[in-house]
């Protein structure tokens, strides 16, 4: 029996600022974890010298949610996908794929006490309120599971779809789905594993003191810690950076 | 129904000239629930009788020991406050420190720098004075690599 592959995945389209961060995202993993293999999923306009940190390159087009499709395209058989303007701090990176064991799909947990920096959690569901609970910030999945490959090339369908007003699943508020709820993949994500009978089997979870993996730096302004006590090991600048602003 | 004094009374001042507390009664088959801030003393230096009733329902232990407990929890209130406080600004700092060092990996002899020893140093300082230290040393070895060539 091979060992199976095990890799990141990092996406950076649309906007120069995010290959920036892609670039310093790899360097600091690999500053932690040098036998890291990483797969850095960008526009081909973007790539310069710095690209050479990456073990793989795919380009992608400038979609909105290239990092969809890139999640769906990744070489490895176990991936890690990280959003881009995160950084890696800790050697713990190196033991991610531990928080696999016997699960198809990982997540960060959007808790209610983490609701208020994201920009929705809550939303009506045939007249009921539902929630939001997984956040894709960071993903570990077992991307050699076809049934899981499928899941992502499915969920970056139906987000076109819904985002180019091409599908609402039956359930969901009209007015509130497009007013808040169909420009997010979350949306997406929660009626492929909550509500979509092909996905019923898929084991999802949650990582282990899932802080650590994906620690907004607006979380500290509420206090908001690892439950062991331990510092973050991807802290994401999702919040803070001026995306839009040239760096230099 | 007479009225009852609710035992979370508390002293407003430490010389227990002031006292807060809470009455109960019924008026009219109503329940009325007030909040009195009492002065022991009335405008004429007389007793306030109402400040006296107070001291007489309750007892000067119940007050003094519901007075601690308000401060002590005051107080953790306060210094959770602070501690909340001083990781908003930390967080800021680390944001506008990462900013920071983005825009120093832009340099072009760092951004073409191979020396990875350097670079992760750079990425991992925890000040502006320190990214400032190590982008100067990705820009001496770079020079150096050049005058080599």
């Amino acid at each position: 029996m091979t060992t199976p592959s095990k890799g990141f995945v990092i996406v950076a389209s649309r906007n120069q600022n995010f290959y920036v961060y892609a670039v310093n995202l790899i360097e600091s993993i690999k500053d932690w974890y040098p036998e890291a293999q990483i797969c850095l999923v960008t526009e081909e306009r973007f790539i310069d010298e710095r690209a050479d940190e990456a073990d793989q390159i795919i380009f992608c087009t400038d979609h909105y949610r290239a990092k969809l499709w890139g999640m769906s395209q990744s070489p490895y058989d176990v991936t890690m996908y990280v959003d881009a303007d995160m950084d890696c701090e800790h050697e713990d990176i190196a033991k991610v794929w531990d928080e696999l064991g016997d699960r198809d799909l990982v997540f960060h947990e959007l808790t209610p006490e983490r609701g208020k920096y994201y920009a929705i959690r809550e939303f009506k569901y045939n007249n009921r309120m539902e929630q939001f609970t997984l956040c894709g910030g960071v993903c570990l999945y077992n991307s050699a599971n076809p049934l899981v490959r499928e899941f992502m090339e499915e969920w970056f369908e139906l987000f076109n779809k819904q985002h180019n007003n091409m599908w609402q699943p039956e359930g969901f508020d009209h007015e509130q789905f497009h007013k808040d709820l169909k420009h997010f993949d979350q949306t997406t994500l929660w009626y492929m594993t909550e509500k979509m009978e092909k996905y019923k089997d898929l084991k999802v979870g949650i990582f282990h003191d899932d802080i650590r993996w994906n620690y907004f730096t607006q979380y500290a302004y509420e206090g908001l810690h690892s439950i062991e006590g331990k510092p973050p090991i991807l802290r994401h600048y999702s919040g803070s950076l001026q995306k839009d602003k040239l760096i230099v | 129904m007479a009225r009852i004094w609710l035992d979370n009374a508390f002293w407003e001042t430490p010389k227990k000239e002031i006292l807060n507390a809470i009455s109960e009664e019924e008026v009219d088959n109503r329940q009325i629930r007030q909040v009195h801030k009492l002065d022991k003393l009335n405008e004429d230096g007389t007793e306030n009788e109402l400040f006296q009733e107070v001291i007489e329902y309750l007892g000067m232990d119940k007050i003094d020991a519901s007075s601690k407990k308000r401060l002590e929890k005051k107080q953790a209130e306060a210094e959770l406050e602070k501690q909340k406080k001083l990781e908003r600004e930390r967080a800021k700092k680390l944001e506008q420190l990462f900013e920071y060092k983005l825009e120093t990996f832009e340099i072009p002899e760092i951004k073409e720098s191979k020396n990875r020893l350097l670079k992760s140093k750079l990425r991992r300082s925890k000040s502006i004075p320190e990214v400032n230290l190590y982008a100067m040393m990705i820009v001496k070895d770079a020079l150096e690599d050049d005058n080599t060539k």
